[in-house]
């Protein structure tokens, strides 16, 4: 036998009506004092709804009738008796105890953390292969006239030097035995200043400026490496696929997808994509520097184009080439350690 | 607090004979009447615990539970809100949700494909967008109301579809044709929208609100605004000035620059977070002060400043704890805006009639509710 107080409800009117409620094993009963409600309805028929904090629970009865009750204990008792809710019951239970509450936060940083290092790039991987080329290229020119429009001006370098650059650039292409076909654009951007960028279908633009920074050839064909290794691996695709995923996964966390634009959703953001592009860097560097290894030239030239074009951007951090300052010694760093263990 | 004692029925009944004594004091005061105050019996602890459960679950169902998980938040919510001693009722079905999410997930993942693979149709996507977003915003209003109910009797939204394409897609079509000046009455015609068009049970709210009022709100945001913009132009040039005497170096110039901008940058957060503190107190406070449900009158006294040192103190240990202190920020503010809105009533709050509504069909069932309005309750 279950007793205990509670408010009623009709669902006609908002009048609230005290009553105690009894349960004798199978029928839940209502009572007022004033005996004008007089209720038996089996517990089957009636629904307790899942609680929440510390509220008064409200159980559901036929014909839209409803009571409230602050007697937590007996209505966690009559729930056990209807024996239904148990997901919500289980989740409640979650709810209220703080070391289950630890291991959920513990729990879903482990998730959070495994599937933005190795699912999302996995995923993006394998997008990638199955975006047809056409795509890609339509993609790639759309960029490129974007980029025309905003930062570029016409290549005011001579003819000669163009195409010694493209001689240059298809004696690497030829010794990497690329898989793709590759279109080098000269640009002039005083805005932008050196730089070289590789577009997902095989376009490379290199700015004027960043082929007067080269001391020599070598130094451009250490770019040129470096940028044909963005091509190769399908740097662009992934990293926009994996732009998707950190979106998807910002936007399960943060509940709903506008919160994305706030402020809240952009930090993150930004730090997880700065760890892929980074990613990226140092593999297309590892590229560029063991054909450079294979030229018999060793990485020094990547080295030193590195070196001059963090000298050349002082304070700010340009994207694509310097994705960071603090990030250029550590790539030079690892040059110099991929250098070192080629040596017979 | 009082609260955990009120909803006892033994003790709701000297309640309703107070407000018999308040009736027959009304003849001399026509304005005054029984002052209920909402009470927040909510706490940060618990809050926090639904919040990683609802965090870790969601992950782990990947994104599925995000149903369940809103509909446990907004339960919490509402049950910890009470009224003369009894609790408000959120009761929209999970599944519901899961629909809504489904869909909205689908245009996404639409809108995604679409902008990879024809991106010359992406206008088109958003053209779609704002086409139905008054069809979204409608059904979301009616959604929220229909699945929320005080002692037992549910609310309602009457507005129509229409006024929504009016208010939502018309107005906004007409701000660059009347060069902004509509913008006040804009937000008049949103807030007028919903507070004219609720009801409980039978009983329709009214809104006497009037456009000129907004006009007031948005004309100080307005000064505020340019004279910001003034005086951070006047402050910035000085500053390039000063350095140019003082620097020789280019780098340190530099990097005075980058400094510069980070404390104009958190300046500008500082006053558009007032901006909006500001809006948001002056329009709530408004809009409850002129809707009246029957008799029955709502008071808001909501502070700039409070709310101000709220948000901000929000924000600060939300970054200090890397997000952990969201649903303490949640709680405290919702608390203040709880509890400073009251109800003004001579009549007993027992009197309300249920309306009575034919079910919606599946199809009205699916929560069109990804834009969290900050309606209050
Ligand atoms: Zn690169």
């Amino acid at each position: 036998m279950i007793r205990f107080q509670a408010t009623y409800f009709d669902g006609q009117t908002s009048k609230a009506q005290a009553v105690v409620v009894g349960y004798d094993g199978q029928h839940l009963s209502l009572h007022s004092a004033d005996g004008n409600i007089q209720l038996r309805y089996f517990l089957k028929e009636c629904v307790i709804t899942p609680a929440s904090g510390h509220a008064p629970r409200i159980i559901k009865l036929p014909d839209n009738q409803q009571f409230e009750s602050g007697d937590l204990n007996a209505v966690a008792a009559l729930e056990v008796e209807a024996g239904g809710n148990r997901g919500m019951r289980a989740v409640h239970w979650l709810e209220s105890h703080w070391k289950p509450v630890a291991g959920c936060l513990a729990g879903a940083m482990l998730c959070v953390w495994a599937f933005i290092v190795h699912a999302i790039p996995f995923l993006a991987e394998k997008a990638a292969d199955a975006i047809p080329p056409e795509i890609t290229r339509t993609v790639s020119h759309k960029t490129l006239s974007v980029l025309d429009k905003r930062f570029f001006e016409p290549s005011e370098l001579s003819a000669e030097k163009k195409t010694d650059i493209q001689n240059l650039f298809q004696t690497i292409a030829d010794a990497l035995q690329v898989d793709f076909q590759y279109q080098l654009a000269f640009r002039r951007s005083p805005q932008i200043g050196p730089n070289a960028f590789a577009l997902p279908a095989g376009i490379i633009v290199i700015t004027d400026e960043i082929v007067e920074l080269a001391a020599n050839e070598r130094e451009l064909a250490s770019i040129l490496a470096h940028e044909i290794a963005h091509v190769e691996k399908r740097h662009g695709l992934r990293s926009m696929l994996q732009h998707a995923g950190v979106f998807f996964v910002v936007s399960v966390l943060a509940g709903d997808i506008t919160s994305i634009t706030s402020t809240a959703g952009t930090l993150p953001t930004i730090l997880v994509e700065s760890g892929y592009s980074r990613r990226f860097e140092t593999e297309a560097d590892e590229f560029a520097g063991r054909f450079l290894i294979g030229q018999g030239w060793g990485t020094q030239p990547l080295q030193d184009m590195l070196q001059r074009l963090a000298a050349s951007h002082p304070d700010f951090p340009s994207l694509t080439w310097l994705s960071s300052h603090p990030d250029i010694q550590q790539r030079i760093e690892n040059l110099r350690k991929l250098e070192h263990s080629h040596i017979p | 607090m009082a609260t955990e004692t009120l909803h006892l029925p033994t003790q709701s009944l000297p309640v309703a004979s107070d407000q018999k004594m308040a009736v027959s004091s009304r003849a001399n005061a026509p304005q005054s009447g029984n002052i209920h105050p909402f009470e927040f019996t909510g706490s940060a602890g618990e809050y926090f615990r639904i919040w990683m459960v609802n965090l870790f679950l969601t992950i782990v169902t990947g994104g599925i539970y995000a149903a369940w998980a809103k509909v446990r938040t907004r339960r919490y919510l509402y049950t910890h809100t009470r009224l003369d001693g009894q609790a408000f009722e959120y009761t929209a079905k999970p599944t519901a949700i899961l629909k809504g999410n489904l869909i909205v997930g689908a245009g996404v993942v639409l809108y995604f494909l679409i902008d990879l693979y024809w991106p010359t149709y992406n206008l088109i996507t958003i053209l779609a967008l704002y086409l139905v977003m008054p069809l979204l915003i409608y059904k979301s209003l009616r959604f929220n109301t229909r699945y929320s109910s005080f002692r037992n009797i549910r609310f309602q939204f009457m507005g129509s579809l229409k006024e929504s394409y009016k208010t939502y897609l018309g107005l906004p079509l007409l701000i660059p044709l009347t060069l902004g000046i509509i913008i006040p009455y804009w937000a008049y015609r949103r807030k007028k929208y919903f507070f004219d068009n609720m009801a409980f049970g039978v009983s329709g709210a009214t809104f006497k609100g009037a456009a000129g009022h907004f006009y007031k709100i948005y004309g100080l945001i307005l000064i505020l605004a340019v004279s910001l913009v003034f005086l951070y132009m006047i402050g910035f040039g000085l500053l390039i000035s000063q350095l140019q005497g003082t620097m020789k170096s280019m780098d340190g110039f530099g990097t005075s620059i980058v400094y510069a901008i980070m404390i104009g940058y958190f300046l500008v957060l500082l006053v558009i977070t007032f901006m909006q503190q500001y809006l948001y107190v002056r329009e709530n406070n408004y809009c409850w002060n002129e809707t009246n449900l029957g008799e029955l009158r709502f008071q808001s006294s909501l502070k700039v400043g409070k709310l101000l040192v709220i948000r901000l103190t929000n924000l600060l240990a939300i970054v200090v704890s890397l997000g952990l202190l969201i649903p303490w920020a949640k709680i405290r503010r919702t608390r203040y805006i709880l509890e400073n809105l009251n109800i003004i009533t001579s009549s007993s709050l027992d009197e309300f009639t249920a309306a009575i509504e034919p079910d919606e069909s599946a199809l009205g069932e699916v929560a069109a509710d990804f834009f969290d309005f900050e309606v209050g309750l």
